[in-house]
C-alpha cells in the first residue's frame, strides 16, 4: 500500500498504526469520529470562502451593511450608547430608533469575538471579524447537527448529518463569508435550541430544559424567525399529547423552557411584551395551560379509584378549561390587547394575502414562492433521501423522531411558500436524509459483513438484519447477495460524491457573488469586474457636503449610509410604507411635481441605478413598476395603467407618454441617447431591455447631473436650489 | 373522551334511579331539572364514533402525498398561476411548439414540469423504502428480490431523470 513520504510511522497499514498505539476498538472508533468531525468543521469553513479568495474580504449585499455599521458603532462607542442610539442619518426627516428596533444578537456576538481576539493581542479589523462570523458559526452548526443526529438515531447518522449540513447549498446561500446577516447566527441558535429541547424531553432533566431556554433566548436576540420555534414546540407538544405520549419528562421540559424562555425573551427591547400580547405567541401559552390541565387530571386520576367518577370529572374539567380558554382568547382579541398576526407571518399561512394586500412584501424577490428547480438547486440528492428518512422515522417512532418529522414537514411547507425559508428547512432535511443514509448503509454493510457463522454480531438498532433470511435461504444466494450489497454500497457512495460535486459547483457559481461587485465574461472570455457601486458611494463620501441628503430607492439605503456616510430618505428597513410611497411617487411623477416633493424632503442628491450600458438587469427601470405600485397604494394619483401600453411595460418608442417623461426615465436615460452601447445597434440601445429607447432628447430642468460611474451603472444627480425670486 | 350516553338513560330516570343522584356533575343536574323534567328525549340508537388514531404507515403515505405536492411547487402554481405548459412559435414555419421547461430563471416553472419533477423525487425516496422493505426477514424470497430490484430501478431512474431535468432547465449546469 502506498503511503506518503511524510508518514514517519512507516507501518504497512492504518490498522497496524492503531495497534502500535495500542488502541482498543472503542478508542479507534472515537479517534475516527473526532477526525471526521474535525475535517467537517474545517470543510464547512473553507467552502464558504470563495468570494474572499476571488474578490476581497468585503461585506456583501444590502442588509449586511447595516449590521456592519451597527457593529462598528458598538465596538467604538460601547453598549450604553448602542442601546440608546437614535439614528438621524436614515429615514430623513423621521430618523430611526436603532437601539430598540433591531435584533442585537449578531452584532453583540461579532463584537464579543472582536474583543476576545483583541484581548489576545491580535490586531484585527472589525470588518474581518464581521466577514468571517457566518462561516465560523456554520462550522459550529455542523457540530450541533452531529449531536442532534446522535440523539435522534445513532452516531453514524450524526456524522452523516454533520457532513450534509456542512456543504448544503440551502445553508451556504445565507452564510458565505461576507454575508453578515442575522441568519448566519440564527440557524446555529435554532438548531441548538431544538437539540437542547429534544434532549430535555428525552431525559426529563431540568438542566437541559434550562439550557434550552437560554438557547431560545439567543435565538430571540438573533432573528425574527424565532416565531417559528415558539410555534413549532407547542405544536410538537400537542401532537405528543394527542398520540398519547404525555410523560413527566415532557411536562418538565416544556414548562421550564416556555416560562424561562419567555422571561428571557422579554429582555430584548424589540420583542418586548409580544410573548403575552401578540397573536403569534398565543399557541405556546395555550399549550402551557393545557399541560397544567393534563397534569392536574393525571393527579386526580391517580388519587381517585373510581373510573366512572373520573370520567365525569374529566368531562367537566375539559369543558371548563376549553371554555375558559376560548373566552379569554376572545376577550383578549376583542379588546385589542392581543394583536392579530402581522402581515409578514400571516402571508406564510395564507400565501395569497401578500399579493393582494401588501405589495411591499410581495415585491421582494426572496419572498416569491418556490419552484421545483429552486428545491433541486438547494438540496440535490437530499430531496430523494427526505421521504426515505421520514419512512425510517415512522418505523422507529420515539419522542425525538416525532419532533424531527414535524420540524421537517412544517419547514418544508414554509420553504414551499417562500424561497428564503429554504434556509430554515435545511437542517431538518439534512438530519432526516442523514437518518435515511445511515440506516440504508447500515443495512447494506450488514449484508456485506453477514457470514454464515453462528457468532454473527448483528447489533441491529431498529434496522432489520438479513441474518435470518440468509440462514433461511439457500446458501447459493449468499455470495450473490453479498455482491449485490457491495454494488449498492458503491452506488450510494457515488450518489453522495455527486452531491458533494453539485454543492461545490453551486457554491462557487451561484452563491459566492458579493452583489455589490458585479462580474461578467468579456468578449475574449476574460473576467470583467464592475465596481461601480463602491465607486459611486465613495464619490458621495468625498464630494458632497456632510449633511447632504440622498434620495434613492430603498434597496440602496443601507449601503449609502454605511459606505457613503450620508443621510438617506428611505432604506431597507421598510418600516414606514408611506415614506417609501412618497419616494415612489416622486420617482414616477413628472419632473416638476417630483421637484416639489424633493424640496419638501430637503433632498440634495438623487441616486439611480441603470443597467442599460452593461446589460445589468436588476436596475431601477426594471424595479420601476414596484415603485408605481407602492406609490399608487398610498397616493391614488399614481395609476399603474398610465405607465403600461396594452398591459405591457415598454421603454421604447411605443411606450406610454407618462412613462417617457417621468423622473425615473429621465434620470436613467439622460444623455444615453448619444451613447452607442453595442456594435451594429443605433445609439441609445438599452442592453438590459433589448430595445432602443423612445425619448432620446432629455432635458432636465430642476436637476443636474453630478456623477455617473464608469460603466453608467450608478448615476447621481444634484437637485438645484429654487430660482431667485424677483 | 367518555361517551355522552350517560345523560340519556339518566334522563329517562326510571331505568336506573341510583345512578342519577350519584353524579357530581352540576351541569348534568341543571339539565336534568330545567328542560328535561318536562321534555322527553326520543330513544335513539346513536353511538359516538370510535376515533382511533390512524396507523403510522397511513400517516406516512399521507405525508408522502403532501411532500409530493409541496416539492412540485404547488404554492408557486397557485400564486403565480403559470400555464400548464409553455409554447413558443417557430420563427420560420409559424407553428406553435410546446416548451416544457421554463427557460431563463431558476425560480420559475410551468405546472407540468413541477409535477413531473416532484414525481421523480418521490419515486426515488420510495425506491429507498423498497430497498429497506426488501431486507425484511419475514417475506418470501421472490417478493424480497422483486422489491430489491424495483427499489434499485426506482432510484436509478429517479436520479437519472432528475439530473436530466436540471440539465435542461439550467443550461450551464456543472461547468
Amino acid at each position: 500500500m502506498e503511503k506518503s513520504a511524510t508518514d514517519l510511522l512507516t507501518s504497512p497499514g492504518v490498522s497496524s498504526l492503531f495497534k502500535s498505539l495500542k488502541l482498543k476498538t472503542k478508542q479507534q472508533e472515537l479517534l475516527i469520529r473526532v477526525t471526521i468531525l474535525f475535517l467537517v468543521y474545517v470543510l464547512a469553513f473553507i467552502t464558504r470562502l470563495f468570494s474572499v479568495l476571488r474578490y476581497e474580504s468585503m461585506i456583501h449585499e444590502f442588509d449586511p451593511y447595516f449590521n456592519y455599521r451597527v457593529t462598528q458603532f458598538l465596538t467604538e462607542k460601547g453598549f450604553y450608547e448602542f442601546w440608546n442610539w437614535f439614528d438621524s442619518e436614515s429615514w430623513y426627516p423621521l430618523g430611526r430608533i436603532i437601539g430598540g428596533t433591531l435584533y442585537p444578537g449578531l452584532m453583540v456576538t461579532a463584537a464579543l469575538i472582536y474583543w476576545t481576539i483583541r484581548f489576545l493581542r491580535f490586531s484585527v479589523h472589525i470588518r474581518e471579524v464581521c466577514v468571517l462570523t457566518a462561516p465560523f458559526f456554520a462550522s459550529n452548526t455542523t457540530l450541533v447537527a452531529y449531536f442532534f443526529g446522535k440523539e435522534l438515531w445513532d452516531t453514524g447518522a450524526g456524522l452523516v448529518a454533520a457532513v450534509l449540513i456542512a456543504i448544503c447549498p440551502g445553508y451556504i446561500s445565507r452564510s458565505v463569508a461576507g454575508s453578515y446577516d442575522n441568519e448566519g447566527v440564527a440557524i446555529f441558535a435554532l438548531l441548538l435550541t431544538f437539540y437542547l429541547f429534544v434532549k430535555a424531553v428525552n431525559t426529563g432533566s431540568l438542566a437541559w430544559a434550562l439550557a434550552s431556554a437560554f438557547g431560545y433566548f439567543y435565538m430571540v436576540s438573533a432573528w425574527g424567525g424565532y416565531v417559528f420555534i415558539i410555534n413549532l414546540i407547542p405544536l410538537y407538544v400537542m401532537v405528543l399529547l394527542i398520540v398519547g405520549r404525555y410523560s413527566m419528562r415532557l411536562y418538565v421540559a416544556y414548562n421550564c423552557t416556555y416560562i424561562l424562555g419567555m422571561l428571557l425573551a422579554m429582555q430584548i427591547r424589540f420583542v418586548g411584551f409580544q410573548h403575552v400580547q401578540s397573536g403569534e405567541h398565543m399557541a405556546a401559552m395555550g399549550v402551557f395551560f393545557l399541560m397544567q390541565v393534563f397534569y392536574f387530571l393525571d393527579w386526580v386520576k391517580h388519587s381517585l379509584n373510581d373510573p366512572k367518577l373520573f370520567h365525569t370529572f374529566l368531562r367537566i374539567t375539559v369543558t371548563c378549561a376549553v371554555g375558559l380558554g376560548a373566552i379569554a382568547l376572545g376577550v383578549g382579541t376583542a379588546s385589542g390587547y392581543i394583536s392579530p398576526w402581522t402581515g409578514r407571518f400571516y402571508s406564510l399561512l395564507d400565501p395569497t394575502y401578500a399579493k393582494d394586500h401588501i405589495p411591499i412584501i410581495a415585491s421582494v424577490s426572496e419572498h416569491q414562492p418556490t419552484a421545483w428547480s429552486s428545491f433541486m438547486f438547494d438540496f440535490h440528492i437530499l430531496l430523494l433521501l427526505f421521504p426515505a428518512g421520514l419512512y425510517f422515522c415512522f418505523k422507529r417512532l420515539s419522542d425525538a423522531t416525532i419532533f424531527i418529522v414535524m420540524y421537517g414537514l412544517t419547514s418544508m411547507y414554509f420553504a414551499g411558500v417562500m424561497v428564503r425559508l429554504i434556509l430554515v428547512a435545511t437542517p431538518a432535511v439534512c438530519l432526516i436524509s442523514a437518518i435515511a443514509v445511515s440506516a440504508t448503509i447500515k443495512n447494506l454493510t450488514q449484508l456485506v459483513r453477514a457470514k454464515s457463522k453462528a457468532s454473527h454480531s448483528a447489533s441491529g438498532k431498529g434496522t432489520t438484519s438479513s441474518k435470518a433470511s440468509s440462514k433461511g435461504s439457500l446458501d447459493q444466494s449468499l455470495p450473490f447477495q453479498r455482491n449485490g450489497a457491495i454494488a449498492l454500497l458503491l452506488g450510494a457512495f457515488y450518489l453522495l460524491s455527486r452531491y458533494a460535486i453539485h454543492c461545490t459547483w453551486v457554491t462557487s457559481e451561484a452563491y459566492s457573488s458579493p452583489s455589490i461587485v458585479l462580474a461578467a465574461r468579456g468578449a475574449h472570455g476574460n473576467r470583467v469586474i464592475f465596481d461601480d457601486y463602491r465607486e459611486a458611494y465613495f464619490w458621495l463620501r468625498q464630494n458632497t457636503p456632510p449633511d447632504a441628503k440622498v434620495m434613492s430607492w430603498w434597496d440602496y439605503g443601507y449601503q449609502i449610509t454605511a459606505m457613503g456616510n450620508r443621510t438617506v430618505i428611505v432604506d431597507n428597513n421598510t418600516w414606514n410604507n408611506t415614506h417609501i410611497a412618497t419616494v415612489g411617487r416622486a420617482m414616477s411623477s413628472y419632473e416638476d411635481e417630483a421637484y416639489e416633493i424633493m424640496r419638501s424632503l430637503d433632498v440634495d442628491y438623487v441616486l439611480v441605478v441603470f443597467g442599460g450600458v452593461t446589460g445589468y438587469s436588476s436596475d431601477d427601470i426594471n424595479k420601476f413598476l414596484w415603485m408605481v405600485r407602492i406609490g399608487g397604494g398610498v397616493f391614488p394619483v399614481i395609476k399603474e395603467p398610465d405607465y403600461l401600453v396594452n398591459g405591457e411595460y415598454r421603454v421604447d418608442k411605443g411606450a406610454a407618454p407618462k412613462m417617457l417623461n417621468c423622473l425615473m426615465y429621465k434620470l436613467s436615460y439622460y444623455r444615453f441617447g448619444e451613447l452607442t452601447t453595442e456594435y451594429g445597434k443605433p445609439p441609445g440601445y438599452d442592453r438590459a431591455r433589448g430595445v432602443e429607447i423612445g425619448n432620446k432628447d432629455i432635458k432636465l430642468e430642476y436637476l443636474e447631473e453630478a456623477f455617473t460611474t464608469s460603466n453608467w451603472i450608478v448615476r447621481i444627480y444634484k437637485v438645484k436650489p429654487p430660482n431667485n425670486r424677483w | 373522551m367518555p361517551p355522552k350516553s350517560e345523560t340519556q338513560p339518566a334522563a329517562a330516570a326510571t331505568v336506573r334511579p341510583d345512578h342519577v343522584y350519584d353524579s357530581i356533575d352540576p351541569i348534568f343536574h341543571l339539565l336534568r331539572i330545567l328542560p328535561f323534567s318536562f321534555l322527553r328525549p326520543p330513544r335513539l340508537r346513536l353511538k359516538l364514533p370510535n376515533l382511533t388514531l390512524p396507523s403510522a404507515m397511513t400517516v406516512y403515505s399521507l405525508i408522502l402525498l403532501t411532500y409530493f405536492m409541496v416539492v412540485s411547487g404547488i404554492v408557486y402554481d397557485v400564486i403565480v398561476e403559470p400555464p400548464g405548459i409553455g409554447s413558443t412559435q417557430d420563427r420560420f414555419t409559424g407553428s406553435v411548439r410546446p416548451v416544457v421547461f421554463l427557460p431563463g430563471r431558476v425560480n420559475g416553472q410551468y405546472i407540468i414540469e413541477g409535477l413531473s419533477s416532484g414525481f421523480m423525487f418521490v419515486l426515488g425516496g420510495f425506491g429507498i423504502v423498497l430497498l429497506d422493505l426488501a431486507l425484511d426477514k419475514n417475506r418470501a424470497k421472490s417478493v424480497k428480490v422483486s422489491f430489491a430490484s424495483a427499489g434499485v430501478a426506482s432510484i436509478v431512474i429517479s436520479y437519472v431523470m432528475s439530473m436530466l431535468f436540471i440539465r435542461i432547465k439550467i443550461p450551464g449546469y456543472l461547468g
